[in-house]
């Protein structure tokens, strides 16, 4: 290609800050047709700020400071508006969580052709040919009559990233593209940004999963707390990594954590015999028999959509089984089965103040407020968090908080429902340890569902590994 | 809170003040007539003049503000409760519950608004009971409707899933999962339910079939005093001004928050 190496964007000592001070930054990089840059690091490191300064669409209260190049026009970066006619035709964004960009009242196909047709300039006969195509190319090639309610997470967020690029923008930014996938959908969105970059675009990959920096490969910036920490090429960087802070990253990986004790086994707390679920058409599993006891931990992987989360509400009754039955110990009450959600934004209550929530847990149950603290302490969350909102915590924060909230109820059964696929690695780790300790100490029992097969192996010796997922 | 919302409780509180203090600020009651001094314009003792009868149009207009934000609210307020405890009720029934209450507010929700008022006002012409009550009948719909949409999207919620879970009853899970959500909807369709019957109330007495003379109401009022408003035209000006005031300032009030987006 004879455009190799072109430099498309350049951004020139790039800041953000709000009122309080400087959130992330500087930033001083170029993106090259054909190459990628992916910024990996912690979550909340304003990594996803700068996707937003890029493209001058920064939420009210914040400020970008210096300089981009695009197309060989210089634009201060507080101008976003002067940008606004590059947006899906020379710069386009993958929103993270981009299934939540999918219009949900719109068909599949129809929004990806009136891409094709509004901001791909085709005519109406080829946009719809080319949309056919894309999905065929994506493997769903019956999507296009699809809502996006039906698409599971993965798809969804396919049909976005062929969304983002059906404006033929030669800069493509990327965040979080593999937030919450699976091996199989992660490695299909990764597929669909390596061919973007063999067509000539250059790729802004925004990301906390070495796995996704490693196959994109080009270049590679680290950051931590809004500072470049380190960068270069991607090989030599992830082969012999320079700052400590990116050698803990590498090292958070499951696959190289150190193994841990054996659980020790006491009295049964649950047992399943013949369970068996279907949803819609498809049988999610067949008599299943389970015993756990206490203190054993369980992992159970599969691709999504296997049935794996529907075991573990079946396990805890939050959905009726179509045959089989769950019997628990008499003398233990219900409120000591708990649950950690994939997503603990979802789990608390967003009007309400994480301290107020677990006094009124508290006051629900007798305990005695003064469990909090330690408990807190143990998890190394800081007070002054109680006094938050939940969305006013970092995922791996409250992701700990939701532990606290179970463990005020000494639970005898935990069910951790991908608890940790949303965080970065780092996050991920303590995250993990604390929650198999926590579990260990109070013998209570853990499932852990998860994709990641690394992890199920380093927290369980026992598994149940669910097949035939969806695709 | 926005500018448009301040400026909307500005206006209403002068629209409050004018009805609550028109009997002190007026010299005479809104129906003593002078037919001496008919069509007057606006003077010391007599701010905004009198009407073809002699009436002061100061007093006459306050007593109908009062007459429709009192009713207004009242009718606004008798809606949304069984509107939003009906909503709250069948969302969190589902089943039964919620089909035959979906049935009820269709089959309302059929019936044009205004017809169901008339229906109403044809068992006691003049009376303003059949007003009152019709314009709630119409009016709950919206607020069931609005309340078990949301209601069962929260109430389908991880976060409620996870309250059941530790323990918590309905009413803990109503109280800090559900109305919070639900509050801003309503405090919005309020002000949109008051704002639509002040437009009613004086859609009825402009056609003649609401408030009955001599009764000060400002679709009546508007009517009386079209035949004079090449004459007298800031006395047809009057009730125009407050209605238009009275509307306003219940849309302008009803603006959301626009609350900025978190990012991570």
């Amino acid at each position: 290609m004879n455009q190799d190496n072109a430099t498309l964007l350049h951004v020139d000592q790039l800041v953000i800050s709000d009122a309080r001070g400087r959130l992330a930054g500087p930033f001083s990089f170029s993106l090259a047709a054909g190459r990628a840059l992916t910024l990996i690091g912690e979550s909340g490191a304003g990594k996803s700020l700068l996707a937003h300064a890029i493209l001058g669409t920064l939420p009210r209260g914040l400020r970008a400071e210096g300089r981009l190049t695009l197309d060989a026009r210089t634009f201060d970066a507080m101008d976003g508006p002067a940008r606004r006619a590059s947006w899906g035709r020379r710069l386009a964004l993958l929103p993270q969580e981009a299934a939540l960009a999918l219009d949900p009242t719109m068909r599949v196909g129809r929004q990806l052709a009136e891409t094709h047709a509004l901001v791909g300039g085709k005519r109406w006969t080829d946009a719809w040919r080319q949309t056919a195509d894309d999905l065929d190319a994506l493997g769903m090639p019956h999507a296009a009559g699809q809502w996006p309610a039906t698409l599971s997470g993965g798809m969804a967020q396919r049909v976005a990233l062929a969304i983002t690029r059906a404006g033929h923008a030669p800069v493509l930014i990327v965040d979080e593209p593999t937030k919450g996938l699976d091996p199989h959908w992660r490695d299909a969105i990764v597929a669909q940004l390596q061919a973007a970059l063999r067509e000539g675009c250059a790729v802004l990959a925004i990301t906390h999963d070495v796995e996704v920096a490693r196959a994109l490969g080009g270049d590679i910036a680290v950051l931590r707390q809004g500072v470049v920490v380190e960068h270069g090429p991607a090989e030599a960087l992830l082969r012999e990594p320079g700052h400590p802070f990116t050698r803990a990253l590498l090292a958070a990986a499951p696959h190289a954590w150190p193994a841990r004790p054996a659980a020790v086994a006491g009295d049964d707390v649950l047992q399943a015999s013949g369970l068996s679920k279907r949803l819609g058409h498809r049988q999610l599993f067949q008599h299943i028999d389970l015993a756990l006891r206490a203190g054993e931990r369980l992992a159970v992987t599969g691709p999504s959509g296997s049935g794996k989360s529907t075991l573990g509400n079946v396990l805890l009754g939050l959905m009726p089984a179509d045959a089989g039955s769950v019997r628990r110990p008499a003398r233990v009450t219900p409120v000591r089965f708990q649950k950690l959600y994939q997503d603990p934004a979802s789990a608390f209550a967003p009007a309400r103040a994480i301290g107020h929530a677990l006094h009124d847990l508290c006051a629900r149950h007798r305990v005695t407020p003064a469990r909090i603290a330690p408990l807190m302490q143990r998890m190394g969350l800081h007070p002054d968090l109680l006094a938050r909102l939940p969305h006013a915590v970092s995922g791996g924060e409250l992701q700990r908080f939701a532990l606290v909230r179970a463990l005020l109820l000494d639970p005898v059964f935990l069910f951790a429902d991908e608890p940790t696929s949303r965080l970065d690695p780092l996050t991920q780790r303590e995250v993990i340890d604390i929650l198999v300790e926590a579990t260990a100490e109070r013998a209570c029992a853990l499932m852990l569902v998860t994709h990641d097969r690394a992890l199920a192996h380093n927290v369980a010796a026992r598994h149940i590994e669910f097949g035939g997922g969806p695709h | 809170m926005l500018n448009r919302q301040r400026l909307g409780i500005v206006l209403l509180l002068a629209l409050l003040g004018l009805a609550v203090a028109g009997p002190w600020l007026a010299s005479r009651a809104p129906f003593e007539q002078d037919l001496y001094g008919i069509l007057r314009q606006p003077a010391w003792h007599e701010p905004l003049g009198t009407d073809h009868l002699g009436r002061s149009m100061l007093a006459r207009l306050a007593s109908a503000t009062r007459l429709s934000l009192g009713l207004a609210l009242a009718s606004a307020l008798t809606a949304a409760l069984p509107g939003t405890l009906l909503g709250l009720v069948a969302a969190w029934r589902g089943g039964w519950t919620l089909r035959l209450a979906n049935t009820v507010a269709d089959a309302v929700l059929a019936l044009p608004g205004l017809l169901l008022v008339l229906l109403l006002g044809a068992f006691a012409p003049g009376a303003f009971w059949p007003l009152y009550v019709g314009l709630s009948l119409v009016l709950w719909v919206e607020y069931f409707r609005v309340t078990r949409a949301t209601a069962s999207v929260v109430l389908a919620s991880p976060h409620v899933e996870a309250a059941r879970l530790l323990g918590f009853g309905p009413v803990y899970i109503l109280r800090h999962h559900v109305l919070p959500a639900l509050l801003p909807l309503l405090a919005t369709l309020l002000c949109f339910g008051a704002s639509a019957a002040v437009l009613a109330l004086a859609a009825m007495g402009f056609v003649g079939l609401g408030a009955q003379p001599p009764q000060a109401e400002l679709g009546l009022m508007m009517t009386e005093l079209l035949p004079y408003a090449a004459e007298a035209p800031w006395l047809l000006a009057g009730p125009i001004v407050v209605l238009t005031l009275a509307t306003l300032a219940l849309v302008l009030l009803s603006g959301r928050t626009h609350e900025e987006g978190a990012l991570a």
